[in-house]
């Protein structure tokens, strides 16, 4: 190695993080070595700060930094309404568009048997146990339109309807800003079943 | 440039990057291979629904150092059928997922293939979805080399019974031979279902009635062959079959 150990142990971390490679590795690194002693500080305390008070919400099982998570301390948001997402990431995705104003629940992933998750891997007994308490009207099933998150929806539709809720799944259909002759026939095909009327 | 032109059933995807997949399929050309769908993990992606599991599709597919890319792709039928009910999704899983073990890359299995294809239309709409399972494992035991040899005591060569089944040996041990350990009490009612299965594969299967007994014993029979190519223990679809029809 033609670095001192310490510049070398800093690519190396850099080269941990996903779609990071050596070159990039190096470049952070060096980048690193030009900010001001206080930056480089609070750059590693954010990192040891986030690692160490980030923990899953009790509620939704999303990502926290107390018992409950932003979302669910919230008073104003409706609680009746509550939307069924794979990953704390698709929330930060609902919550970008400024509509929404429910709760949600993290399932921690989709129901795939050849990668060895099923229902028992995911957080449904904990959404079970918050739609028993009686508060929630609807629940919009938010899952990704694949074939797990597809069959997942499937899978709670049937085990929520018999508690007398409502079940609802967002929309598939055609992107906006998108043309028409690049779809594809199964995005096509869910448009055209959910069509409506103007 | 070497390019891949072929019809494809996709067995399974795995995310890879920020926005792509891994896709591994089964191509009627070229057997199994895997290949990189760039960008299709966006939803403006072309290839999104082309690339997910259970899914038949015409590829172009451009031959890269490690894996393929996707060039084109037309999709040529989904099973969207298989996600509506949880047993048969698991079970179309635990195919995609043998046949993805079974396989290795780049050998040409045309007839695995049509068999894959067969099956997951057929579990589409057979009210039997383990009876399906049985068929699809007889028959790719059989492409795959390893058919159970059930007319006669594989020791012996005595045609009558009763037997039981030796993985190791292939097939049938008949009560007068040594009992190896590896062996197991095996039905008549089993080896006649069997045969069936192995003579006619899915024509008809629509008439082919199994009790829980034989369900179990062809299935511990398919598993025992299995063992000769992977470690069976380690397949995770199976897991789900084992522990019950999913409610």
């Amino acid at each position: 190695m033609f670095y001192p150990e310490s510049i070398a142990r800093l690519i190396e971390s850099f080269r941990k993080l996903p779609g990071v490679g050596p070159k990039t590795a190096q470049r952070l690194a060096f980048f690193v070595l030009t900010l001001p002693r206080e930056e480089v500080v609070s750059m590693a305390r954010a990192l040891v700060d986030a690692k160490d008070k980030t923990r899953y919400c009790r509620e939704c099982g999303s990502f926290s930094d107390g018992e409950l998570c932003l979302i669910c301390r919230d008073q104003r948001r409706d609680r009746s309404l509550l939307c069924v997402v794979q990953d704390p990431r698709d929330i930060l995705a609902m919550e970008r568009m400024r509509e929404y104003k429910g709760l949600y629940h993290v399932l921690g992933g989709a129901i795939s048997p050849i990668d060895g998750v099923g229902p028992e891997q995911l957080r449904i007994r904990e959404l079970l146990q918050r739609l028993q308490k009686g508060r929630v009207k609807e629940v919009i099933l938010a899952t990704n339109p694949t074939v797990e998150g597809e069959a997942t929806a499937l899978y709670l539709a049937r085990v929520i309807k018999p508690l007398g809720i409502r079940v609802t799944r967002l929309a598939h259909g055609l992107p906006m800003g998108g043309d028409l002759e690049y779809a594809d026939e199964v995005t096509l095909s869910r448009a055209l079943e959910g069509r409506r009327e103007l | 440039m070497k390019e891949l032109r072929s019809q494809a059933i996709v067995l399974r995807t795995m995310p890879l990057g920020e926005a792509d997949k891994l896709v591994t399929m089964l191509t009627r050309e070229a057997g199994k291979v895997k290949a990189v769908a760039r960008g299709s993990r966006k939803t403006k992606s072309k290839f999104s629904a082309l690339v997910e599991p259970l899914t038949l599709g015409s590829f172009l597919l451009h031959a890269g150092k490690t894996f393929y890319t996707f060039i084109q792709g037309e999709l040529l039928k989904s099973y969207t059928g298989l996600q509506h009910d949880l047993e048969r999704f698991v079970h179309a899983q635990y195919f995609c997922e043998i046949c993805d073990r079974c396989l290795p890359e780049g050998e040409p299995a045309e007839a695995v293939f049509h068999l894959l294809l067969t099956a997951l239309e057929t579990l589409e709409v057979d009210p039997h979805p383990a009876r399906v399972a049985r068929c699809f494992e007889l028959n790719l035991l059989e492409e795959l080399g390893l058919k159970p040899a059930l007319d006669a005591c594989r020791i012996c060569g005595k045609s009558g019974g009763p037997f039981r089944f030796d993985p190791l040996e292939g097939g049938l041990v008949c009560a007068e031979c040594p009992r190896p350990a590896s062996s197991f009490p095996v039905s008549a009612a089993s080896l006649a279902v069997m045969k069936r299965l192995l003579a006619y594969g899915f024509q008809k299967l629509s008439v082919c009635l199994l009790s829980p007994q034989s369900q179990s014993e062809i299935h511990q029979v398919c598993l025992g062959l299995f063992q000769h190519i992977f470690d069976v223990r380690s397949l995770r679809s199976l897991q789900f079959l084992k522990a019950g029809k999913p409610s």
